[in-house]
């Protein structure tokens, strides 16, 4: 097992539901995670589907926990947003952009294929520079709070597996292939560089 | 001035201040970090090279080798630092390269994959670092040309570790590659130049006429290197992310040195087509996924212009819709007339042909803009076109048809996953784009295998132009290259089409030197052969060597081995030890004579270290063995064993478990290994290990386990006793095992056999001893054949059988000698063994004492069991009738039974009648539980007096008395005050009962009181009708008097005057008793007695009153119950009281006294119905008087009897005749005196 922690990325598109449930989880088993969301915009659910309430990344959650109190206590706490936001709140103050942050991760976990493309299109269109490859994976997650729990748990999962191999550059490769196998969905990998 | 310089002195202190505080931190946190865990340490490295790198550089000298100390640093995350701050400190300062290169080059062969791809990085970075530094330096040192030659060869390592077997390090040098090739290879117009790596170094900034570094050497590894990447690209077995981490870096090389560009689109055309077979489906999504991203990337650098339409077909194929790639293409490349990057050829030749313009093929393509090509590009560009140009007339439907069907055969079970990926229906099938697609992608899949007319003109082409000094392009290689293209073919050889994955193992690379070697090797390899040839004939070893002679030849072979012998040390500093061990095994079998016990001496003189050898030598010579079977001889085999081991044994004590380990490990142990074997264990300081060793042997070599197990057994009757003892506890765990237990048993038992021999036979004595003198049998020899035997007997019970057979033909000594030895097995056994109660009640003839032995063992601490007893009973009532089997259970045996057997058993030698008591009586088992015999004491001894003195002696039976008065503390007063009442109230009067009253009365004189009631009650029973004892009551009144007076005055005046007949001398003194009375007491006096008293010789009347009288004393008897002595001068009669008696007793501890308590209340009720009784027999006295002559007793000779009769109470031991004197019931004499009387 690697002596430092892996430093662990989960990204969705709103940094809203599936990033940080996960985040959520594992930071409690201890992981050094970070989350993120790709998305020009933070965009929640609105009172139709084709209207959205949308936020831009410097909005805290604590904002938006206020406007769709203000807006629609009721429904927002019926579909769970408002709770939703409140954990976010306990977590950080405000979503951020996989693209606007320029740290350097071991790991980049992401919820849905096309957050994938986004991730690694950041990612070769940064200048490299420290050759130090980053793993990008992509675990498909429905963008509802069932899902959202059920995917934390298996990134957490994949996340411990991970941190326990000897040599995790050598075992990824076998470690998802076990991963599919077992959770029956397929997994998105590929290594980038910074 | 002076303010000025002040000034200046004033900062430089301050400076110096700073300086000392610095340099102060970073010592104490160096100091600090060398003891702290890794992450402490972690955090104090990290801020001094903070320290020593930004803040203060010029500490950074002083403290390098600190700081690199730390690069053996158990952790890897502090190696990783160390290597990180190698980074940094050779950028600040690259002077240090100097020094630190041979460090990084250390860690990059570091254990750890984490160290080593850091170091990967490290140098990614360094190269450049340490290339540029050494372009400015004016003059290069010939350290700096040690550094660059060894970055040189650490570049040439880590592009070798491009075949390491871990990916992550794979991932590294992929990228330390893609570096490498951009470094390698001149900045272009076009080029992107990421911002941050503007700065450095490019091969364009390389002066040509650089004084050290040489610009076509660079160049040519960069090419190399390129070679060897997009080689690594093709590999079957490539895994994903290493596929990845390519596809990447191509793009990269693309962007970055566009003169590449036609190798990367031609790469990524080739791994479209043949995309690994090994990859998982989701593998081959990410893959596919990466490569339409770079292709994007790529397509949008304004110098794919040229690619443009291979580049859409690929992305087409990928999934992305047209409109969606016109929307990448760059808008500036559309309208595209500038001059196009120049040709990349090395040095200053630049080189047109007009030859490839003609080959162009690019009318095909959609690009909207057809500009002639610059030659290099189309290089294999134009191998491909020209094939797919060839190829395409002949894609008529019937030879597609026919390609189809054959590839039929080719294909897999199964649809590999790539295919599946890759797979999208042909819309446009049969169109000519679609048929000059299939021709482009068929072109392109033979090119890469070497086929094709296109290759072959560019061969061609290639082969002109490497004439003038190298062509430029880049896809020559494959060309030019031979492996390459055998191994490319071999990749595609048996598929038609590369989807179908059946990819072959590929042979190794070593590219760099055949490309350059081929020619050169020929020549050379060609003149070698007829030169040795030619030699051969001229040169015959013979001609030139004398032969030697055979002493020369062993001297020096002898001398020879020595050396190798000798030279143990100096190879073992070499590492080569095994080398040389192997060598000297093989040798050593090889030679007879000396030179085997030379060596092996030399192994015994230091086995421990040697022993490799040792073992090596005797495998060496088994092998020797089995290689010449049938015929081979084991001799120097055996010899080789038997020497090692019986130099071990005998060595002085070694605790380092050799011996165990040879004999163990060795293929074969002959018979005089055994021998040394058996003589370890026979040394009393390493028995155990001999022993353990000897297990072990019989355990894992079961083919031969018995001749093991033999010696084992032998050892079991050792006469060492701690050789002995460990030999049957080793042999008792293997008796547990089902295998080994009948060989054990059948031992045991011929060795038990062996005691029916009249004399004991030699085997028992040792090796050596001179027996043939027929010995007799010895305590020492009859417990050898039984040792074993009886360390089983515990083990299987059923054994005990074979003892009784034994024991039965067996001589009498050895009989004595079996029943001492077998006390502890058949305690072990216990009395509940199914076997031995088998043995009881079978009981064969001849071991009826082995049998009683066993009981007496089995009963010695317990009592019997119910079916022990049950057993007993049966053998004895039906087969044995020998009482003394009884006596081990006669406890267990009911009290009718013992009652029955008494009379036998007293008449038995008195030890054993001692031993009968002490069971009955519980004297015996001192500890445990008082057991639970059949009778209480005072019924033995009451049974006692009831023997039928014709089925026993009155002698014994005494005897037998005598034993329980010798029990003192069983028999209590009140035990015998219970004894006496019960036997007293038998009819007839039992004849011992007045000898039991005096001896009572001996042992506890305050019974006084009680015997007097006794005797008073005897003489209601006529006690003058039993001569014997009645000559025991006189006796008694004569012991007891005064006491007795009272009694006396009772009798009728008959047996009063038999009395004084008896011993006259009572007459007087009860006379004055009388008168000692009161007047009225004497009223009660009846004449006749006073008559007698008054005058000896004169028979008086029985006194009518004498009722009253007795009645009176009666009442007075409980008038004063605290008397229990009477002085002789009262005028009342003592009264014999049991309450008294039992006031008088002390009392005891509680439960005693409780124990004590019931026999008491059992005589004070006893005592009750005695008065009862007693008041009833005075009638019948009153009845009896009518007939007074009757009671007439001889009163003559009482003293003497009476007397004897004491003595022997007084002493158990004392002679048989006057205790027979006294006990014969009916005397001569006893006769003679009645006649005397009845004559007076």
């Amino acid at each position: 097992m690697p002596s430092q922690p892996l430093r662990v990325a989960v990204v969705c598109s709103s940094n809203q539901n599936r990033s940080m449930e996960a985040h959520n989880i594992l930071s409690k088993r201890g992981f050094d995670v970070r989350s993120f969301g790709t998305g020009t915009h933070v965009k929640l659910p609105g009172p139709a589907p084709d209207k959205p309430n949308v936020y831009d990344f410097k909005t805290t959650y604590e904002q938006m926990y206020s406007d769709l109190v203000r807006k629609d206590k009721d429904l927002y706490t019926q579909n769970g947003i408002l709770h939703m936001l409140e954990r976010n709140k306990r977590i950080k103050q405000r979503p951020e952009r996989f693209q606007s942050c320029k740290d350097q991760f071991d790991l980049v976990i992401t919820c849905e294929e096309r957050v994938y493309d986004q991730v690694l299109e950041d990612l070769n269109s940064r200048e490299q520079e420290t050759f130090q490859p980053v793993h990008v994976i992509n675990v498909d997650i429905q963008d509802n709070h069932e899902e959202a729990t059920l995917g934390a748990f298996l990134i957490c999962e994949l996340c411990q597996c991970i941190q326990h191999t000897d040599d995790m550059e050598n075992e990824i490769d076998e470690l998802l292939q076990e991963f599919e196998d077992k959770s029956s969905r397929p997994f998105l990998h590929t290594v980038c560089f910074y | 001035m002076a303010s000025g310089s002040g000034e200046r002195h004033f900062t430089g202190s301050e400076e110096a201040a700073i300086d000392m505080t610095t340099s102060e931190k970073v010592v104490d946190l160096l100091n600090q970090a060398a003891f702290m865990s890794t992450d402490d340490k972690l955090t104090a490295l990290k801020q001094v090279q903070e320290l020593i790198i930004n803040k203060d550089p010029s500490l950074l000298d002083n403290f390098l080798d600190e700081m690199i100390a730390f690069q053996t640093d158990k952790s890897i995350e502090v190696r990783k630092f160390v290597i990180g701050f190698i980074e940094e400190a050779c950028k600040r300062d690259n002077e240090l390269l100097l020094k630190l290169i041979a460090n990084l080059n250390m860690l990059l062969k570091d254990e750890s994959v984490n160290v080593v791809k850091k170091a990967i990085l490290t140098l990614t970075h360094l190269y450049k670092v340490s290339l540029q530094w050494l372009v400015q330096s004016k003059s290069v040192s010939e350290m700096q040309e040690a550094c660059w030659n060894m970055v040189t060869q650490m570049k040439e390592e880590v592009l070798a570790l491009l075949d390491s077997d871990n990916d992550g390090v794979r991932t590294h040098a992929i990228k330390f590659t893609e570096s490498l090739i951009i470094a390698l290879s001149p900045r272009k117009p076009d080029s992107d130049v990421p911002k941050k790596q503007e700065g450095d170094i490019s091969l364009d900034k390389i002066p040509k006429d650089h004084s050290y570094i040489r610009y076509d050497v660079l160049c040519e590894e960069g090419k190399s290197a390129l070679e060897q990447l997009l080689k690594f690209m093709v590999h079957p077995a490539i895994s994903s992310i290493n596929l990845t981490t390519a596809l990447g870096s191509l793009a990269t090389l693309a962007r970055q040195r566009p003169m590449f560009m036609s190798e990367v689109v031609q790469a990524y055309e080739t791994l479209h087509a043949n995309l690994p077979p090994t990859l998982a489906k989701s593998q081959v999504s990410s893959v596919r996924k990466n490569l339409k991203l770079h292709l994007v990337s790529v397509l949008r650098h304004p110098s794919s212009v040229d690619f443009h339409s291979q580049i859409s077909t690929l992305l087409q194929d990928l999934g992305m819709a047209q409109s969606e790639i016109a929307r990448c293409v760059p808008a500036a490349a559309q309208p595209r007339k500038r001059s196009r990057h120049e040709p990349y050829s090395e040095g200053k030749r630049i080189k047109i042909e007009p030859a490839l313009i003609e080959d162009d093929e690019d009318k095909e393509e959609p690009a909207p803009v057809v500009a002639p090509k610059p030659s290099t590009t189309t290089g294999t560009q134009s191998a491909i076109d020209l094939t797919a140009d060839f190829i395409r007339p002949l894609l008529t439907p019937e030879n597609v048809a026919n390609l189809v069907l054959i590839s039929m055969v080719y294909l897999p079970e199964v649809m590999p996953a790539s295919f599946q990926a890759t797979y999208t229906p042909v819309e446009s099938a049969g169109t000519d784009a679609q048929i000059k697609h299939l021709a482009r992608l068929m072109a392109t899949q033979m090119t890469a295998a070497g086929l094709g007319p296109g290759l072959e003109q560019c061969k061609a082409r290639g082969e002109e132009g490497k004439e003038g000094e190298g062509e430029a392009s880049m896809e020559e290689s494959s060309s030019k290259d031979p492996l390459i293209i055998r191994k490319v073919s071999a990749v595609s050889l048996g598929q038609a089409i590369s989807v179908v994955g059946a990819y072959k193992s590929q042979p190794a690379e070593e590219t760099p030197q055949a490309k350059k070697l081929p020619e050169p090797i020929l020549p050379s390899t060609q003149s070698k052969a007829p030169g040795s040839s030619g030699r051969k004939k001229v040169f015959r070893l013979a001609d030139v060597v004398q032969p030697l002679s055979d002493s020369q030849l062993e001297k020096l072979t002898n001398m020879a081995v020595k050396r190798i012998l000798q030279a143990e040390k100096a190879i073992a500093r070499s590492g080569m030890s095994h080398v040389r061990v192997k060598l000297l095994a093989r040798l050593m079998t090889q030679f007879e004579g000396t030179m085997k016990d030379d060596m092996l001496r030399f192994i015994l003189e230091d086995m421990r270290t040697r022993s490799d050898l040792a073992f090596s030598l005797l495998y060496q010579e088994y092998n020797q063995y089995l290689s010449q079977l049938p015929s081979g001889s084991l001799d120097s085999y055996e010899h080789c064993l038997f020497s090692l081991l019986s130099g071990l044994q005998e060595r002085p004590e070694q605790r380092d478990g050799l011996f165990t380990k040879l004999v163990l490990e060795a293929p074969l142990i002959t018979e005089s290994a055994l021998e040394v074997i058996r003589r370890y264990c026979e040394d009393e300081s390493r028995v155990y290990l001999g022993m353990t060793t000897l297990k072990e042997l019989i355990l894992k070599r079961p083919s031969r386990q018995f001749q093991y197990l033999h010696v084992l057994l032998d050892l079991s009757s050792h006469d060492k006793e701690k050789v002995r003892s460990t030999a049957l506890t080793f042999i008792k765990r293997m008796y547990e095992k089902d295998h080994l237990r009948e060989y054990i048993e059948k031992f045991a038992l011929n060795y038990m056999q062996l005691l029916v021999h009249p004399n004991p036979p030699s085997l028992l004595f040792g090796v050596g001893e001179d027996t043939e003198v027929a010995s007799p049998w010895t305590e020492e020899t009859v417990r050898q054949c039984l040792y074993l035997y009886l360390s089983l007997l515990p083990l299987n019970h059923r054994l005990v059988h074979e003892l009784a057979a034994v024991y039965t033909e067996a001589i009498a000594d050895i009989k004595r000698s079996v029943l001492r030895v077998i006390e502890q097995p058949i305690r072990g056994m216990g009395m509940n063994s199914p076997d031995l109660l088998l043995l009881v009640e079978n009981c064969p003839k001849g071991a009826e004492t082995l049998v009683t032995r066993c009981l007496h063992i089995l009963t010695d601490k317990v009592p019997p069991s119910p079916d022990l007893v049950e057993r007993v009973r049966d053998l004895y009532h039906k087969r044995v009738p020998d009482v003394r089997f009884l006596i081990p259970v006669i406890n267990g045996l009911e009290k009718k039974e013992v009652i029955q057997a008494l009379p036998k058993l007293i008449k038995l030698n008195p030890i054993v009648v001692k031993e009968v008591f002490n069971r009955l009586l519980g004297t015996q088992h001192s500890e445990g539980s008082p057991s639970m015999s059949p009778l209480t004491p005072g019924e033995l001894l009451i049974a006692l007096h009831n023997i039928d003195s014709t089925k026993c002696d009155m002698k014994s039976i005494i005897k037998a008395t005598n034993l329980c008065f010798g029990e003192k503390n069983v028999y209590t007063s009140e035990v015998l005050a219970v004894v006496m009442q019960q036997l007293m109230e038998q009819n007839p009067l039992p004849m011992l009962l007045m000898r039991t009253v005096i001896q009572s009365l001996t042992m506890y004189p305050r019974l006084g009181g009680f015997v007097m009631n006794i005797l008073s009650r005897l003489i209601l029973k006529q006690v003058w009708k039993y001569p014997k004892v009645w000559e025991g009551f006189v006796k008694c009144c004569q012991r007891t008097k005064p006491q007795s007076y009272s009694v006396l005055l009772q009798l009728p005046p008959a047996q009063l005057i038999s009395v004084f007949e008896r011993c006259p001398e009572m007459r007087e003194p009860l006379l004055q008793h009388v008168r000692s009375f009161t007047p009225h007491q004497q009223a009660h006096i009846p004449s006749s007695i006073m008559a007698i008293l008054e005058a000896s010789s004169r028979m008086q009347e029985p006194e009518p009153q004498r009722e009253p009288e007795h009645m009176e004393a009666m009442e007075e008897r409980e008038m004063h119950p605290q008397q229990v002595m009477m002085p002789v001068a009262q005028a009342e009669p003592p009264a014999p009281s049991v309450t008294a008696v039992h006031e008088t007793v002390p009392p005891q501890s509680g439960s005693i006294k409780r124990e004590e308590e019931e026999p008491m209340e059992e005589g004070e009720a006893d005592l009750e119905r005695l008065q009862v009784v007693s008041e009833a027999t005075t009638q019948q006295i009153e009845a009896l008087k009518s007939e007074p002559g009757t009671a007439s007793v001889p009163q003559e000779k009482a003293e003497e009897p009476m007397e004897t009769f004491t003595k022997s109470a007084d002493a158990a031991d004392q002679p048989q005749e006057e205790v027979d004197s006294v006990a014969e019931p009916e005397t001569p004499a006893g006769e003679a005196e009645r006649s005397r009387e009845e004559e007076d």
